[in-house]
C-alpha cells in the first residue's frame, strides 16, 4: 500500500515542475527540489512555513503556486465532515498523512518522522542523512528482515523502514545538474541541514557586522580608559 | 573645578535624584587597584538586562499550553521577525550569566569578600544565584522540548523525596499528578516572576556594596581619599571597555555557535513514553548533577548536592580569618585552587555518561569541595601565619 | 575626587573630547541599532492574504424575512431575505429624511450595490455585521419589533441604528453605513462571498471603513 500511494503522490508531484526555483545552484536549492518531489511523499515539515521557503531562492509566486496545490485541514463542514483548503504561504509544510494513525498505517506501522529538525536531532546530522540515503544494499542471505523493512548498512540494526527513495535520474534539476542518487543525496542533507538551522546565513552575516562594531567600541573604549587612567592623580 | 554651592534646584528639593546619582555614580570612592575580575558585576547586570529584554519580547510570543508550547518557540525560531535573535540572545544569555556569576563569587572566595563587613552583600549574592538557579530551570521547561520535559520530571522527583518540605513544593509546582498542562503553565509564571524578584534583590546587593564598599585585591580598605579614585570616569571607562570584550564572546556564542551549549534532544517535542537516551544538564548545573549521581542514595545526594552550596552560605562563619585575600594565605592559597578545580571536575564529570572513572573523580572532587569548606578553612583560620 | 580634574596635558584635552565624543555617539548608535531587532519582532508576521478567500452560501433554506449570519475573513456577515414591505419601508420619504447617507455616497460597498436596498438583488441583503462607530457586532430587529424602519440593525455599545439596508440613522453616533461584501449570485438561491461580478475590482480594503 505504502508503494502505490508513494507513486500516486509522486506521479502528482511530477506536475510541480512549475513550482521549481527557474536556476537553482546551491546544493541547498536543488535540496528543496528533491524535497518537493520525492520526500514530501511521506514527510512533513510540521513547523516550516511555505512562505520559509524563500530562504532557498524560491519566488513569492513559485512558493504560492506550490501551496495551493497542497490541502490543509480547515475545519469541518455543517455535517462535520472535515474540510481542507488549498494552502497558503503562511501555512505549514504538513505531512501528507492527514493524522499520525494513517501514517503508520501506509508505512508497516511507523510514522515517517518529521523533517524540521532532522538534521539536528538525528545522531550524526546531515552527513548521516546522506549516509542513510547512500547506504541501501540489497538483503544479504541469511539475513531475515520482517515486511517493510529495507537493508540499510549505515544504522546500527542494518535495517530502516524507508524504501530507497532516490534513484538516478529520478528528477531533473532546472540548473542542468545530473541528478544522481549521489548528488540528490548530498543536496537533500544540505538542505535538510538549513531547515534545521533557520536564519543560520543571516546569523552569520549580522555577527560579522556586530563583532566588526564591537571591536571598533573596544578600540574606542580602551584609548579612552587609557587616557583616563594616565591623567590620574 | 570645585563643585559650586548652589541652591538645591526644583527636582532636588523634592526628589534627590541627582545628587544621590552623582554620590553613588560619579563620585563614589573606589579602590586605586582593582583587577578585572571585578568588572564581572558589570557583565551580570548587562547579562539580566538582555535576559529580561528578550524574556518580556520572547514571553510575547510564547504559548504555555503543552499542545502549543513547543511549536510557538519554532514559531520565534522561524516565522517571528527577528525572533531567532531574540531566542538566542536569551539562551545565549544563561551561559554568560552563569559564567560570570561562578567566576564573580569565586572572585570573592579567592579575595576574602565575604568577611565582615560584607556578610549580607555575600549572603545576598548567594541568594541571587540560588534565584537565578530556580529561574533558569523553570525557563528550561518552557520549550517543552524532550529535555525541558525529562529534566523537569528528574528535578521535581527530587524535590519530592526533600523529607518535610519536598511534597509540598513539588505538588505546589506541578499542581497534578504528572507533569502537564497545569505545571508548565505554574513553572512559566514562576519564570517571569522570578526575573523581576531577581531586579529587586539586585537592587539590595547593589545597595550593600554601596554601604559596605567594594574590596579590593590588597583587602586592606582604603582609608584616605587619596588612597581611592572616583567611579566615574575611572572605572566607567574601564568597565566600558571590559564590556566591549565580554560583548564579543556574548556575540559569538549568539551569531556563530547557536548550537554550541544546546541540546539537539530538546528540539523534538516532548513525549512522556520516551526517556532520550543521552540525557544531561545543561552546563551551569553539572557540577551539581555529578554529587547527585556520585552518591550511591537518593536523599543522600540530594542532601550533598544542597550541601555544596549551603556551603558558602556558612562561610562567613567557618572563616574566622581576619585576613581577606588567599593571596596572603599560603594555605588557603593552595586548598582553594583545588576547590575551583574539584568544581570544574564536577562540572565536567556531570556532562559525561556515569563510568567508573567518572564516579570516582566525582567523588574525590566532592571530597574535597567539602574538605576545603568544613575542614581547611575552620582549621586555617586557627592557626596560619599569614604573609 | 576634585584633584582628578587637575589640569590634564595641553593637546591632550582635545583628542579626549574627540574620542569621548566619538565613543558615547558610537555607543548609543549601537544600543539604538539593538533596539530594532526588538521592535521588528512586533511587526505582524502572518501577513496573510485574506483577501483572495471567498465563501459560498446557500440561501435555499432563508425564507422570507428571515436573517442568517456567516463568518467570512473573521467577520460576521449579515445575510436577510426581505419581505415587499421592509423593500417599501426602506423607499418612505420619511424614513429617509432621517438617514445620514441615503444614497450610499461613502465608498462602503461595490458599485453593483451602490443603490437605494444596497444589494445586488433588491430582495436578498449581505451587510459585514460590523458597527461603524466602534466595531460591535449589531444585533437585527424583526420588522415586526420595529414598525418605524421595518426591521434594522441596533448597535448594544452606544445605539447606534442602522435600516434594514445597513444605512445608518442621523441620531446615532455611527459616522458610515454598514460596509457591503463583494457579493455574485451562482444561482437564484446561492451566493458568493468574496468576489463581485459587477464590480470585479472592488477590495475590502478600498472601502471607507469597516
Amino acid at each position: 500500500m505504502s508503494r502505490l500511494l508513494r507513486d500516486l503522490v509522486l506521479t502528482s508531484l511530477a506536475s510541480l515542475l512549475t513550482a521549481l526555483p527557474a536556476c537553482a545552484s546551491t546544493p541547498a536549492q536543488r535540496g528543496l527540489i528533491v524535497f518537493q518531489q520525492v520526500c514530501a511523499a511521506c514527510h512533513g515539515m510540521d513547523h516550516v512555513d511555505y512562505g520559509d521557503m524563500a530562504a532557498f531562492g524560491l519566488s513569492p509566486d513559485a512558493i504560492r503556486t506550490w501551496a495551493a496545490d497542497q490541502q490543509i485541514p480547515n475545519g469541518t463542514d455543517d455535517n462535520g465532515a472535515p474540510k481542507t483548503r488549498a494552502a497558503t504561504p503562511a501555512d505549514p509544510i504538513l505531512s501528507p498523512y492527514p493524522n499520525d494513525a494513517v501514517g503508520r498505517l501506509a508505512n508497516h506501522g511507523l510514522l515517517p518522522p518529521d523533517l524540521s529538525r532532522l538534521a539536528m536531532t538525528l545522531h550524526g546530522g546531515p552527513a548521516q542523512i546522506q549516509r542513510i540515503l547512500l547506504s541501501y544494499a540489497p538483503t544479504p542471505a541469511g539475513v531475515k528482515l520482517d515486511d517493510g523493512r529495507y537493508y540499510n548498512t549505515a544504522l546500527k540494526w542494518k535495517h530502516i523502514g524507508m524504501p530507497p527513495p532516490l534513484q538516478d535520474g529520478m528528477l531533473t534539476y532546472p540548473d542542468g545538474t545530473k541528478a544522481t542518487t549521489t548528488q540528490m543525496a548530498t543536496d537533500v542533507s544540505a538542505f535538510l541541514n538549513d531547515v534545521a538551522h533557520p536564519h543560520a546565513a543571516e546569523r552569520r552575516r549580522i555577527g560579522v557586522y556586530v563583532l566588526t562594531y564591537l571591536a571598533l567600541m573596544a578600540i574606542l573604549t580602551f584609548l579612552l580608559q587609557r587616557r583616563i587612567w594616565k591623567s590620574r592623580p | 573645578m570645585p563643585i559650586p554651592e548652589k541652591t538645591p534646584g526644583w527636582l532636588e528639593r523634592r526628589l534627590p535624584v541627582m545628587s544621590v546619582l552623582r554620590r553613588e555614580y560619579i563620585a563614589f570612592p573606589m579602590p586605586r587597584n582593582l583587577n578585572a575580575l571585578w568588572s564581572f558585576g558589570a557583565f551580570l547586570i548587562v547579562t539580566m538586562a538582555a535576559m529580561i529584554a528578550s524574556g518580556l519580547f520572547l514571553a510575547i510570543n510564547y504559548t504555555p499550553d503543552i499542545t502549543q508550547a513547543f511549536a510557538s518557540v519554532e514559531a520565534i525560531d522561524r516565522q517571528i521577525p527577528s525572533g531567532w535573535f531574540l531566542r538566542s540572545l536569551h539562551m545565549g544569555g544563561v551561559t554568560m550569566l552563569f559564567a560570570c556569576l561562578y567566576i564573580h563569587i569565586a572572585r570573592s572566595l579567592w579575595y576574602g569578600s565575604y568577611k565582615a563587613p560584607r556578610e549580607l552583600l555575600w549572603l545576598t549574592g548567594l541568594g541571587l544565584m540560588l534565584m537565578v538557579m530556580v529561574t533558569a530551570f523553570a525557563g528550561y521547561v518552557l520549550p517543552w522540548g524532550q529535555m525541558s520535559y525529562w529534566g523537569a520530571t528528574v528535578v521535581l522527583n527530587a524535590v519530592h523525596t526533600i523529607p518535610l518540605i519536598g511534597k509540598p513544593v513539588s505538588e505546589l509546582l506541578l499542581g497534578g499528578e504528572t507533569l502537564g498542562n497545569t505545571a508548565l503553565h505554574r513553572l512559566f509564571v514562576l519564570h517571569f516572576t522570578m526575573a523581576f524578584a531577581i531586579l529587586a534583590v539586585i537592587a539590595l546587593h547593589v545597595a550593600a556594596l554601596h554601604v559596605v564598599k567594594p574590596n579590593n585585591p590588597s583587602g586592606i580598605d582604603p582609608v584616605s581619599p587619596k588612597q581611592t579614585l572616583p567611579f566615574h570616569p575611572y572605572y566607567t571607562s574601564r568597565d566600558g571597555f571590559a564590556l566591549c570584550l565580554f560583548l564579543m564572546v556574548y556575540a559569538g556564542l549568539v551569531f556563530f555557535l547557536p548550537d554550541l551549549l544546546t541540546l539537539a534532544d530538546n528540539y523534538v517535542q516532548a513525549n512522556p513514553l520516551v526517556t532520550p537516551r543521552d540525557i544531561r544538564p545543561e552546563w551551569y548545573f553539572a557540577p551539581f548533577y555529578a554529587i547527585l549521581r556520585a552518591v550511591p542514595s537518593r536523599l543522600g545526594g540530594l542532601l550533598l548536592a544542597v550541601g555544596s552550596l549551603a556551603v558558602l552560605f556558612a562561610l562567613p562563619s567557618l572563616d574566622r580569618s581576619p585576613t581577606r585575600p588567599a593571596t596572603r594565605r599560603p594555605l588557603v592559597r593552595l586548598s582553594l585552587p583545588l576547590a575551583f578545580v574539584s568544581f570544574i571536575l564536577l562540572g565536567i564529570a556531570g556532562m559525561h555518561p556515569p563510568t567508573e572513572t567518572w564516579l570516582i573523580v566525582s567523588r574525590v572532587a566532592m571530597a574535597w569541595w567539602f574538605i576545603h569548606f568544613l575542614v581547611v578553612m575552620p582549621l586555617v583560620s586557627e592557626r596560619e601565619i599569614t604573609s | 575626587m576634585t584633584q582628578s580634574e587637575t589640569p590634564p596635558p595641553p593637546g591632550g584635552t582635545k583628542r579626549r573630547d574627540l574620542l569621548t565624543t566619538a565613543t558615547v555617539t558610537l555607543g548609543c548608535a549601537g544600543a539604538c541599532a539593538l533596539a530594532v531587532p526588538f521592535l521588528n519582532s512586533l511587526k505582524n508576521s502572518a501577513a496573510t492574504t485574506l483577501s483572495d478567500r471567498t465563501l459560498e452560501v446557500d440561501l435555499s433554506s432563508l425564507a422570507p424575512g428571515q436573517d442568517m449570519t456567516v463568518q467570512w475573513q473573521d467577520w460576521p456577515i449579515f445575510i436577510q431575505r426581505r419581505t415587499p414591505q421592509m423593500l417599501a419601508a426602506l423607499q418612505t420619504p420619511g424614513h429617509i429624511a432621517t438617514l445620514r447617507d441615503a444614497d450610499s455616497k461613502m465608498l462602503q460597498q461595490p458599485k453593483d450595490a451602490t443603490n437605494w436596498h444596497r444589494s445586488v438583488r433588491a430582495d436578498y441583503g449581505v451587510l459585514v455585521g460590523i458597527c461603524t462607530h466602534l466595531g460591535c457586532v449589531p444585533s437585527f430587529e424583526k420588522p415586526g419589533s420595529a414598525p418605524e424602519a421595518e426591521g434594522g440593525y441596533f448597535c448594544p455599545c452606544h445605539g447606534s441604528h442602522f435600516d434594514a439596508a445597513g444605512r445608518v440613522a442621523q441620531r446615532a453616533p455611527a459616522p458610515y453605513n454598514l460596509p457591503v461584501p463583494p457579493v455574485t449570485f451562482l444561482s437564484d438561491t446561492k451566493i458568493r462571498i468574496g468576489h463581485s461580478a459587477g464590480d470585479p475590482g472592488f477590495s475590502m480594503s478600498d472601502i471607507q471603513q469597516i
